[in-house]
């Protein structure tokens, strides 16, 4: 099964050809399917002209070029809603693999737009926005999550565009306030960088990589394994030779490692990366038991699911708290 | 593993391949994987589906997956429930499980209204004469399905009781001939034109109220490569008791008409925008207004022989 997983893996990023046999490739294209990276991979392979195949990445492409034009489109409209303020956002995850060109964003499917204000901005940068049009998203719009929002996480409620319906999630920190993981995101502010010729900012490469692995390991972002790998794999081979030797150095330092432990693991396990051990040493054996069922799709991956489930919520914030958020929240649906 | 009719396999074999997501649908322009453990929903399958292509095993590349699942293990034992999981997180809402097939019929209108982009979809009925298709644009209880089913037996082919699907390449119409469904009156009025052994059980208390299936047909299976260009647009207003009349409107009201219909024009953008002004060219719209099937019928047959105007 680990077998498996590597070859679609190296399939999926053009380093294996696509397997001759017919029952093989059915399989890797279900999983690809499955695991919401039809974009990439289309983005990757030769598909001969007029085959189903050609379809089915014909698809994929028609469905992720709209998602690169909506993000390069939103991003240009909050650039313009915070016009003349000074605040320079920092995009983040998927429009900001966009606007830099990443592979990492080549064929990715998104559904939202991330960006990281400084806390001292967030007012001034909803208000804007919400005059450009965005407004409180339907399913969080009542008291209790606004306030919950807005006291306990690591961004205001989500925002939806009345006419366009793109969602913006505004970040001010990158996990929630409460979580057990607290990574320094002021110190990954400092090391932000302009992109060029625009009022718009993007973390440097070292730490885009840090916070793709904090998203996938500290979050939670595990419900299609793939498209996270994918995702680590583009980012960590866009790392230069110094970048990727001082990575778990800067992850100690922005109180990261554990996360990038995971990420470095990951990478060496299902994509076969030589990654010399910087001091990262292995996660967790829960962990890795975890990541195996979910991504060889194991005989315990229902189980793992649940467990990570919880974990996510575990990691999130201090029980009591849960407890008295899940409270809330079956109350209110009942 | 070839591709061979369902009715020319033994039952078990496709029950058996249902359940094991061994069972590939091929229809139209689409190959969909079939994950079934639902005993009505398997026979729903056998019957409706009879004439329909599909490939036993695991070797057929497909467009989509389509599993017909309980939401949850609660619901697989206690009031037992139903959704169509088309593959990514879609909230269904779930259904009783005596009305499965249901749950599979719009699971697979999910697959093609959310997952397909390499044609412009439009929510409408398509038949054709030859390859001169008629659009008959959805309008709620405007009777697209029962037009659509009575010009089934009036000579012409289905291409689809749901959606008009264009190719974006050459802006002809692909078909996608399912099982059509009828609602509530329809489903007499077509048991009478249709046969009623060609109409399947009537569904109750759906949310949409009473449901049936009229069968794929053989002919429109074995016609659904040949392509078929527009010629008319109907948008089609069953009003009880009223008097036939009908209206010539504008193309470009139809074409906006049909674009508000669309659940991926905005995604495909210009290329589907392009399609739709090169099928548009040279066709006539029409609304119509009518109170029986046969006033519908009557309608059409005049529309096809009138001269272009």
């Amino acid at each position: 099964m680990k077998q498996e997983i590597q070859e679609f893996l190296a399939f999926a990023v053009g380093d294996l050809p696509l397997p001759a046999n017919t029952e093989t490739l059915s399989g890797f294209i279900a999983w690809a399917q499955r695991e919401h990276i039809m974009g990439q991979v289309a983005a990757v392979i030769d598909a001969e002209p007029g085959s189903k195949l050609s379809d089915i990445c014909e698809n994929a492409k028609l469905r992720s070029s709209y998602d690169r034009r909506m993000l390069t489109y939103e991003t240009d409209r909050i650039k313009r809603a915070l016009l003349g303020t000074g605040v320079e956002p920092i995009l983040l995850k998927g429009s900001a693999y966009v606007a830099e060109h990443l592979f990492a964003g080549v064929g990715r499917r998104v559904s939202d737009i991330d960006i990281l204000v400084e806390e001292s901005d967030l007012e001034q940068v909803e208000a804007l926005l919400k005059e450009a049009g965005w407004q409180p998203e339907a399913t969080t719009e009542n008291e209790y999550d606004q306030r919950y929002y807005r006291r306990w996480m690591h961004e205001l409620p989500p925002l939806r565009h009345a006419v366009r319906r793109t969602i913006i999630d505004i970040h001010h920190r990158l996990l929630p306030r409460t979580s057990r993981l607290n990574p320094d995101h002021l110190e990954m502010i400092k090391e932000a960088r302009a992109i060029e010729g625009e009022a718009l900012r993007v973390l440097s490469p070292t730490d885009r990589f840090i916070h793709s692995a904090i998203h996938v390991f500290g979050d939670g972002a595990m419900e299609t394994p793939a498209r996270s790998f994918l995702e680590l794999y583009y980012l960590y081979k866009d790392l230069s030779k110094a970048e990727g030797q001082a990575l778990y150095a800067r992850a100690i330092e922005v109180r990261s490692d554990g996360p990038v432990a995971a990420a470095l693991w990951v990478l060496r396990q299902y994509f076969g990366l030589d990654i010399a051990d910087e001091g990262q040493g292995l996660p967790s054996l829960r962990l890795r038991f975890l990541i195996r069922q979910l991504a060889e799709n194991r005989r315990y991956r229902r189980l793992a699911e649940i467990l990570l489930y919880i974990r996510s919520h575990y990691m999130r914030m201090p029980v009591r708290q849960l407890a008295r958020h899940l409270w809330h929240k079956a109350i209110r649906r009942a | 593993m070839t591709v061979v009719i369902m009715k020319d396999l033994p039952e078990a074999s496709v029950f058996n391949a249902l359940s094991e997501k061994r069972l590939a649908l091929k229809l139209g322009p689409f190959a969909t994987r079939l994950n079934i453990g639902d005993e009505l929903t398997q026979r729903f399958i056998l019957d409706m589906y009879q004439e329909a292509q599909v490939e036993i095993g695991n070797e057929l590349l497909c467009d989509f997956s389509m599993t017909v699942r309980p939401p949850n293990l609660y619901r697989r034992f206690f009031r037992k429930q139903i959704v169509p999981d088309p593959g990514f997180n879609f909230p269904a809402v779930p259904l009783p499980s005596a009305l499965s097939p249901l749950a599979l019929e719009m699971g697979l209108n999910l697959n093609v209204a959310l997952q397909c982009f390499r044609f412009a979809i439009f929510h409408a009925g398509v038949v054709a004469k030859g390859s001169e298709a008629l659009i008959i644009s959805a309008k709620s209880g405007g009777g697209k399905s029962t037009l659509t089913a009575a010009l089934m037996e009036d000579g012409f082919r289905l291409l689809s009781d749901e959606f008009a699907i264009l190719d974006i390449q050459d802006a002809t119409l692909k078909a996608y001939p399912r099982p059509v469904s009828l609602k509530n009156q329809a489903i007499d009025v077509v048991k009478a034109f249709a046969g009623s052994e060609n109409v399947s059980a009537t569904f109750t208390d759906t949310p949409k109220g009473n449901i049936a299936y009229r069968r794929i047909r053989a002919s429109d299976v074995a016609a659904a490569g040949q392509p078929a260009s527009a010629s008319i647009i109907l948008f089609p207003e069953f009003v009880e008791g009223a008097a036939p009349q009908i209206t010539q409107i504008d193309l470009a009201d139809a074409a906006m008409q049909l674009i508000a219909s669309s659940p991926n024009y905005q995604v495909i953008g210009e290329p589907a925008f392009t399609a739709l002004m090169v099928m548009l060219d040279g066709v006539q719209a029409f609304e119509i207004k009518y109170g029986n099937t046969e006033d519908s019928l009557e309608i059409v047959h005049d529309l096809l022989h009138r001269e272009p105007s």
